[in-house]
């Protein structure tokens, strides 16, 4: 058990880790930085600028270190003093601009693997024990739906119906007046309002997975022996299917987090830019595109490490629920 | 009825799959008894239906089987109750499995899950038909697995089935079919997945707790090594239906269906030789295009003509020997003339 | 004299064992078609797919227009519903447009006018175009008789090009692009799967844990990192291939985990024992013995897996960091649907967004009917 946890937390450290190297180095691919922009920018609007104000400038902001000492630079920073840099683009900190965004974002990816739970662990059971019933084939067919609609075009449509038949598009996490309000019950109440379309959206494709997991570990475990043992106990069919079946199909549920995970960041990420969400995803396209190397970085790391953290979390809960596992 | 010593009598018993395929008679007619505190055992190849039969005693034939018709008279407390007309699911029949009606099954790995402790399996049975306490149950779990000679059982019991080897979850899961002093026990090859010492093992503690707990022991098996080792009595099956039963001894014997014959032709035994080896010719059919007339006459030695054309019915050959074949059934003409 | 018997012998043994295997190999498929068959609705997600990966062959010639094409005097015009009989006569016919200005903000809005009959016909002339950039050729499967009349079978976009025929011509990227990347990603998958399944050891713990690394990172916003580094300048051409690879970068390891799971269970298989016993070499092992037996899998896979793709590139594409235009795809073609006002007021924009989900559903259904006819339990 213990063996197990000093592995897994290893493996998740070294994660974050590889995954610090590749944000920085994607970051730095782009031809030119942000030095080329603004030069660009400075030309365009005073003409001609003197060469050595490029060399001055790459020096001040350290792009002429090499990669390895520009990273160490950076990891140093984030590591001791939980500086990740400076943007650019909106002349503050890159961390500020992290700390005000991703709580919103852990909120909701937070709330949608909630969704994702709650409703896929009851259909996926009900689709298993009652096997080719309505409920099946439609929670089947609403699977299927699930994961064929881009979740952007699933949150355009809902953008359009309640344009057009709600009088107004549910856009944002907060109503105008508590936007920028301190945080209180109301707010909490309005957020609560609004989340739930973002968390549908974004939900709606690992639902559809998830319930389909559940569904063929269930059928699988139907039919295995210990289930028949119960069964000549003289169990009762509930008590026994929850008892039995159940417990073990939770385990593969339990893992599905770390997969899970990934995916729904992913999806809340391009949601946020349609609904236009006060979350991470909008302020990483910005940076992304503008070059914002520090930010667009800062978040690529932030982001991943959730989903790493997120995924030892499961593999903590599944060593919790496994006994062959806590045992091994 | 009620005066004979018959735990479990069994009339014209039917199960019938549903498949998209086709409907596959799995048991078609099987006429049983099983005696107070006696063993019977179901001899018969992979696929016969021995299985099937042994499930629809506790009523938890799988789907898309049912049991379609026939009647299952078991023995509660001097009266004869009908299993077969029990709601499988229902309170009535609950009550009689795990309880009245026990059963072992084939894989020991797998027929304890591995997601909780062997104690906590066992009590399961305890506290569902007996009133006892969560601790009366623990102690009685522990008794159990010291009768079932687990070594360390106050420590076993804690343990989870993952940790234990074959020979020992078999101990475990017959521990839990005696929890609760059922009057039969119905065990469904429950050492052909063991290694043979562990079998002998096993064996020999079923015997010995069958004479200590006063059980009817239904046994399951293709092993005829075994049946000659416990049988009191033995039924043979083929294709779903009970082709011979008689005492051990005359099975044996005298065996009379050319089936029996040629099974107990093809055991292997040291003194043979080689070449003597006799296994029965032809494959089981398909379970969809069963032979008309006798189930066995495309790969019986004897067959005639008649075979091919006539259900062979029980004929009473001894006291306590029937056998359905065509061999031995006086009246053939009359039924072929009638039919 | 001596060296021929023991080559004749081995040649024997090739024989034998090439004639068995393709007799297996023969009543695998077979089996797997008559169980896939069984599966009524993958049966004609078949069906579907191949009719999507056709229009995509010859988009030229079963669109109306060219993708160029505009009429900016019909910009934003509405679907024009398609009727084959006028007056109880057979004549296919779209009913004209008509529009009205708004006084105020002077923009045009356009209604169906009932009065107007367009007749439209089949293998009519219309805009030139090679089929597949070598066959010229001015005939379009459907289109308006008289070249100058409106037909817009899914309406016209902003600037007064047709929806349909936009779709039509997209489905060649954004059905390729998939494609291109499997190849490359099953190509990785295939690869380090096999290696880490065949070789076993620390390279296999090391692909294992390359692998979960790059599981667990989000997968869109390295996507669009990545898509974001392709510079503007570059030949569409070359962006489509940027755009493949970026997708199968990422994408490979579910494949590699498949192949390794594979590669590791047959290593067990008695057939794979005798074979290796028969002194049978490495590859021949793999090529000959161990991947005919799990490609059935791997093509289920594959259908299970290009949605993804198709889906990414989408995504890239709509927010404008995939392809660009005067590329289009389904992705491009959404682009003009990022403002809530422009979908609530020509809701037929989001046209392409159905493609995606009945191709993206379809592969779906088929995958799964392949999946349950390749596995043999």
């Amino acid at each position: 058990m213990w063996k197990y946890l000093l592995r897994r937390s290893l493996y998740a450290l070294f994660t974050v880790w590889v995954i610090s190297l590749l944000a920085f180095a994607i970051i730095q691919l782009p031809p030119g930085d942000y030095v080329t922009d603004m030069l660009e920018d400075l030309r365009a609007q005073a003409g001609n600028v003197p060469p050595e104000w490029e060399d001055r400038m790459r020096q001040i902001y350290g792009f002429d270190d090499p990669f390895i000492v520009q990273y160490f630079k950076w990891m140093r920073n984030i590591l001791l003093r939980g500086q990740f840099g400076y943007s650019f683009f909106y002349k503050r900190d890159a961390g500020e601009m992290i700390i005000e965004r991703l709580p919103m974002s852990f909120a909701l990816s937070l709330f949608s693997t909630f969704f994702v739970w709650i409703v896929a662990l009851p259909i996926g059971f009900y689709s298993a024990v009652r096997r080719y019933s309505i409920v099946d084939y439609t929670a089947s067919f609403m699977g299927f739906f699930g994961m064929a609609i881009p979740n952007f075009l699933l949150a355009l449509i809902i953008l359009f119906i309640t344009y057009r038949y709600m009088g107004g598009a549910v856009i944002g996490l907060f109503s105008k007046e508590f936007a920028d309000a301190p945080w209180s019950w109301a707010k909490f109440v309005d957020l609560l309002k609004h989340i739930w379309v973002p968390m549908v959206i974004i939900g709606i494709g690992s639902t559809a997975g998830l319930i389909r997991t559940m569904r063929a570990n269930l059928l699988d475990e139907l039919n295995k022996p210990y289930v028949e043992t119960a069964r000549a106990k003289g169990l009762s069919e509930t008590r026994l299917l929850i008892k039995y079946p159940l417990r073990h199909a939770l385990n593969p549920f339990v893992s599905t987090l770390g997969w899970m995970l990934p995916g729904l960041v992913s999806g809340e990420v391009i949601v946020s830019m349609v609904l236009n969400l006060p979350t991470s995803g909008p302020v990483l396209y910005q940076a992304l595109v503008q070059q914002d190397q520090y930010v667009a970085a800062g978040f690529i790391l932030v982001l991943s490490t959730l989903t790493v953290i997120g995924t030892f979390i499961s593999d903590l809960l599944l060593a919790w629920v496994d006994p062959r596992i806590r045992l091994q | 009825m009620t005066e004979n010593n018959n735990l479990l009598e069994v009339y014209d018993l039917k199960v019938h799959f549903f498949t998209d395929e086709g409907v596959v008679k799995a048991i078609d007619g099987v006429d049983m008894n099983v005696a107070n505190g006696k063993t019977l055992c179901l001899v018969g190849e992979s696929g016969c239906g021995k299985s099937v039969t042994c499930r629809a005693f506790l009523g938890i034939v799988q789907k898309p089987g049912r049991i379609v018709s026939g009647q299952m008279l078991f023995r509660q407390n001097d009266h004869m109750i009908d299993i077969a007309k029990m709601d499988p699911k229902g309170q009535e029949i609950r009550q009689i499995r795990g309880k009245e009606i026990a059963m072992i099954f084939q894989e020991p790995m797998t027929s304890l899950s591995p997601m909780y402790t062997v104690g906590n399996q066992i009590m399961e049975n305890i506290l569902l038909h007996t009133g006892t306490s969560k601790q009366e149950a623990r102690e009685r779990t522990i008794s159990l697995l010291d009768q079932v000679r687990i070594p360390k059982p106050d420590r076993l019991v804690d343990e989870y089935p993952f940790r234990l080897s074959g020979g020992m979850r078999q101990r475990a899961m017959i521990a839990m079919a005696l929890s609760c002093n059922p009057t039969m026990l119905i065990a469904d090859e429950p050492t052909t997945a063991l290694d043979v010492t562990t079998q002998a093992q096993i064996l020999d503690l079923m015997l010995e707790l069958q004479y200590r707990y006063g059980m009817a022991l239904l046994f399951i098996t293709h092993d005829l090594g075994v049946v000659a080792e416990i049988a009191d009595e033995v039924a043979v099956m083929y294709l779903g239906k009970i082709v011979e039963r008689a005492d051990a001894d005359t099975i044996f014997n005298h065996p009379q269906h050319p089936y029996t014959q040629a099974l107990l032709r093809s055991i292997p035994k040291i003194t043979m030789k080689r070449e003597e080896l006799d296994p029965i010719k032809g494959m089981v059919p398909s379970p969809f295009r069963r032979p008309s007339g006798c189930n066995f006459n495309p790969r019986c030695p004897k067959a005639m003509s008649v075979c091919r054309e006539i259900v062979p019915s029980m004929t009473q050959l001894g006291p306590n020997h029937t056998v359905a074949c065509l061999l031995y059934e006086s009246n053939i003409k009359d039924r072929k003339g009638g039919e | 004299m001596k060296r021929q018997k023991p080559d004749l012998a081995t040649n024997n043994e090739q024989n034998e064992t090439q004639e068995s295997l393709k007799l297996e190999v023969a009543s695998q498929w077979q089996l797997m078609w008559w169980k896939f068959r069984k599966h009524k609705l993958a049966m004609i997600s078949g069906a579907l797919v191949i009719a999507f990966y056709l229009v995509a062959l010859f988009s030229e010639f079963l669109a109306p227009n060219v993708t160029t094409t505009y009429k900016d005097t019909y910009a934003t015009a509405p679907p024009q519903p398609i009727s084959f009989f006028y007056e109880g006569k057979w004549l296919p016919h779209v009913k004209g447009l008509k529009y009205e200005r708004d006084p105020v903000s002077l923009r045009k809005t356009w209604t169906i006018d009932e009065e107007v009959v367009v007749p439209i016909g089949f293998f009519v002339r219309g805009d030139a175009y090679k089929l597949w950039g070598l066959i010229p050729s001015d005939i379009h499967f459907i289109g308006a008789k008289n070249p100058g009349d409106p037909f817009y079978l899914f309406g016209a976009d902003i600037i007064g090009r047709d929806v349909f025929s936009r779709l039509i011509y997209s489905s060649r990227v954004s059905l390729t692009v998939g494609l291109v990347g499997m190849v490359i990603a099953l190509t990785i998958g295939i690869l380090l799967g096999g290696i880490s399944g065949l070789v076993g050891g620390a390279l296999d713990n090391i692909i294992q844990r390359l692998i979960e690394i790059l599981m667990s990172i989000p997968t869109l916003p390295v996507w669009l990192a990545l898509a974001a580094v392709v510079p503007i300048d570059w030949p569409a051409l070359r962006v489509y291939f940027m755009i493949s690879i970026i997708l199968s970068l990422i994408s490979w390891t579910g494949m590699a985990r498949v192949v390794r799971s594979k590669f590791l269970a047959l290593r067990e298989e008695d057939f794979v024992m005798a074979a290796m016993l028969d002194g049978c070499g490495q590859t021949r092992l793999i090529l000959r013995h161990m991947l005919p037996s799990f490609l059935s899998h791997i093509i289920a896979s594959i259908t299970l897996w290009i949605p993804g793709l198709i889906l990414g590139e989408t995504a890239l594409s709509f927010l404008g960091l995939g392809l660009r235009p005067p590329v289009v795809s389904w992705g491009v073609m959404l682009q003009d649907t990022q403002k809530v006002a422009v979908i609530a007021r020509y809701p037929w924009l989001l046209a392409p967004g159905g493609a995606v989900f009945l191709i993206v559903l379809t592969l779906n259904f088929l995958g799964d009917g392949l999946r349950d006819a390749a596995d043999p339990y």
